[in-house]
């Protein structure tokens, strides 16, 4: 039977890496992410799960590691958070490039300077063009089930792709949720074992990662864009399985909560999206015709959907948790993309963005009343004034 | 949890004419001719046979070797950053532990080896190699020692001499020696600090047979162990392509290198000279030292005096006096 418990995002992560049956565990301490390895440790300890758990000597390592694991042949997990992540950067296009579907857990946090432990996705984000899957969830719920889902579509044969299972830092990582525990035999149906087409075996010899030729390069870089561009069928597949299995109603990239009628709408994903339903039932019930678009993956990002998804609306607020020093948006990241999908449609929403939750604050009910407000000025005017507003630091629109 | 997974016992070898006809390390690479690193990849191939995963971090080995398509090794062989070479053959290891006891693979545990440069071993790779060791990861670290970043346009490296003249380390006026520091001592580092190693030996291409028996030495141990091999470079040291071994031959015969096996705190000294040369005969050999005054010879011999006397062998050269002031 399934069961029901109260778990962390950090404990959920590790539950879901046991019945992925994971076998090889490389870790090094940084917080928040660091409670899933503590969770994993004491599970290796007391033999509930079969596995190898090294004590990487920093992330590059803890990369290097699951990297040979997992081009020997054994289903790898790893994680961090903020510094850490980046620390490792060198690795992650070797992997995604020797096509090594890989796990790697990061609850987010933000970088550098200075110190701050609190939650941020700049971290991550910094990663997202390497050829990795990558995602956000809600809630801990969410990290259980894109732990597995992730797993299944990065190994599947037609991806081959590591895979950044992400959460926000304390926000998911730390407070617990409700989530439910299937049974082995379940996750065993949905998840086949790990089966690498070329894994390093002394009975099938193999090179992995040689030298090429200029004129070689393009050709590898396509094919990992293939995959890339081959995702999105087989994440829908692994997803419909998922529901079927586990009794689930998830939807594959966008998930749409009191859209119907909306003529404005928040974009946004990760922790504070539990924060903007909230805001948008109120402002409902004070006769705002607002929703919201929950972003699901990043990559591979899921252009047509949010090109329909949100071309019924007037006006989308992009709700940025990271940071994009310089761009063309002259705020985060997710507005880039947001924009690139809107370009082809011939009648566009106006897109402007908030910059929200940076360095691990939270944002309050009356933060997103405070976008709802510039986004109602813009329909009612009909153009954004700005492409970005620093939330709680800027004078009144 | 963890169970013994290697009981091979491969034997050493008498003579040269008992080395193994099989090569695991065959033609299809661009190395230079006269190619240290290269000599000793093929003898160490050799030495493993056939149940072996080389481990191979950017550098010489990887950028004139692993060429698409045609790649020397008729073994696995995987690229490693010139950063983690230590880290790649972790995972390796701690995989086959966990497949061979969950009934995934079959037969014994491979021999790991990793073929990394002294930049991929001392220098950028030294926190991955010393994690390896620490760990007690069941696998061979090799440091194919040419004494520089030698693919890159023959750089300075950490195990590169005093005195020599590298790309990074030009001679000019200000600085006449080129380079002015004495280089590290990759065995040393590992015997100094990782109680899970148990042995350690130097090992140079003059001496195969004594290579391919150390390097199957290390292979039954159970539990990591490191191989210093001594690989003279042609191209970067500036010598006559025809002179590898003859060049590797006089290092040991001058004390620039020390032959010797550390067993579990044991050491064992071979190819020891009655009366070691001068560090001259060996320096004049190569246009990277081309440059240096008899200063900068003495300060060599003194270095390689004290490095001697470490080790307690008595040194029968005396160091002689700088004839110049630097």
């Amino acid at each position: 039977m399934a069961r029901e418990m109260v778990l962390s995002g950090c404990a959920a992560a590790a539950q879901a890496a046991k019945m992925a049956q994971v076998e090889v565990i490389c870790s090094y301490p940084i917080r928040p992410y660091s409670a899933i390895m503590m969770e994993l440790a004491k599970m290796v300890a007391n033999g509930e799960l079969d596995a190898e758990f090294v004590h990487g000597e920093g992330e590059h390592a803890q990369l290097s590691v699951v990297l040979g694991a997992a081009a020997a042949g054994a289903r790898a997990l790893t994680g961090s958070s903020g510094v850490g992540v980046t620390y490792a950067f060198e690795t992650y296009s070797p992997i995604a490039g020797g096509r090594i579907p890989l796990q790697m857990m990061i609850a987010d946090r933000a970088l550098d300077p200075p110190g701050d432990f609190g939650s941020e996705h700049t971290d991550a984000m910094s990663c997202r063009d390497q050829g990795w899957l990558m995602g956000w969830a809600e809630t801990p719920q969410e990290i259980f089930d894109n732990c597995l889902i992730n797993y299944r579509v990065g190994e599947d044969h037609r991806v081959l792709l590591p895979q950044f299972v992400c959460q926000d830092g304390y926000f998911v990582s730390h407070i617990p949720g409700k989530v439910v525990l299937p049974e082995q035999s379940q996750v065993d149906e949905f998840l086949p074992p790990y089966d690498l087409p070329h894994p390093l075996d002394p009975k099938r010899p193999v090179s992995h990662g040689p030298q090429i030729r200029p004129d070689q390069g393009t050709v590898m870089d396509m094919q990992r864009a293939q995959a890339m561009l081959d995702a999105p069928a087989v994440i829908k597949e692994a997803i419909d399985d998922y529901n079927r299995i586990f009794g689930r109603d998830i939807s594959p990239f966008l998930e749409e909560y009191m859209t119907e009628d909306a003529e404005m709408a928040f974009f946004i994903m990760g922790a504070h999206t539990m924060t903007a339903r909230h805001a948008v039932r109120h402002l409902r019930g004070q006769g705002v015709k607002i929703g919201l678009v929950k972003l699901r993956f990043v990559r591979p990002w899921p252009t047509q959907e949010i090109a329909e998804a949100l071309s019924k609306f007037k006006a989308v607020g992009v709700v940025e948790t990271s940071t994009s020093y310089g761009g063309a948006m002259q705020g985060g990241n997710l507005l880039h993309e947001v924009r690139a999908s809107l370009y082809e449609l011939a009648q566009r929403p106006l897109t402007t963005s908030f910059m929200a939750g940076l360095g691990g604050e939270m944002v309050p009910l009356k933060e997103f009343y405070y976008m709802a407000d510039i986004l109602s000025k813009a329909v009612k005017a009909g153009k954004t004034k700005k492409h970005v507003y620093w939330v709680g630091f800027e004078a009144e629109d | 949890m963890t169970v013994a997974v290697k009981t091979q016992n491969l034997p050493p070898i008498k003579l040269i004419r008992n080395v193994p006809k099989e090569e695991y390390y065959v033609p299809g690479h661009r190395t230079c001719a006269g190619c240290g690193p290269a000599l000793q990849y093929k003898l160490v191939a050799k030495a493993a046979g056939p149940n072996t995963i080389f481990v191979g971090p950017t550098g010489c080995m990887y950028v004139a070797n692993a060429s698409y398509l045609c790649t020397p090794y008729t073994v696995p062989w995987m690229h490693a950053q010139i950063t983690n070479g230590g880290a790649i053959a972790s995972g390796i290891e701690a995989a086959y532990k966990v497949l061979l006891r969950k009934g995934k693979r079959t037969g014994e545990l491979p021999n790991i080896i990793v073929m990394a440069g002294d930049g991929g071993t001392v220098d950028i790779g030294l926190q991955a190699m010393s994690a390896m060791m620490y760990r007690a990861h069941d696998a061979l670290f090799i440091c194919y020692d040419n004494e520089a970043y030698t693919n890159t346009g023959i750089q300075t490296s950490p195990t590169t001499p005093y005195g020599a003249n590298t790309t990074f380390t030009p001679p000019g006026s200000a600085i006449p020696e080129g380079k002015t520091l004495f280089p590290k001592d990759p065995p040393q580092l590992v015997i100094g600090g990782h109680p899970a190693v148990k042995y350690v030996a130097t090992a140079s291409v003059a001496y195969p047979v004594d290579l391919i028996n150390k390097v199957r030495k290390a292979l039954n141990v159970q539990g990591p162990t490191f191989l210093h091999i001594h690989c003279p470079c042609p191209k970067g040291w500036k010598f006559d392509e025809a002179k590898t071994i003859e060049i590797a031959r006089l290092a040991i015969e001058t004390g620039m290198w020390n032959m010797y096996e550390w067993e579990e705190g044991v050491y064992r000294y071979q190819f020891r000279p009655k009366k070691y040369k001068p560090v001259r005969e060996y320096m004049k050999l190569q246009g990277r030292f081309a440059h240096l005054t008899e200063a900068h010879i003495a300060k060599q011999q003194a270095f390689v005096d004290a490095k001697l006397k470490l080790h307690g062998i008595p040194v029968e050269v005396p160091a002689p006096a700088p004839r110049t002031q630097q």
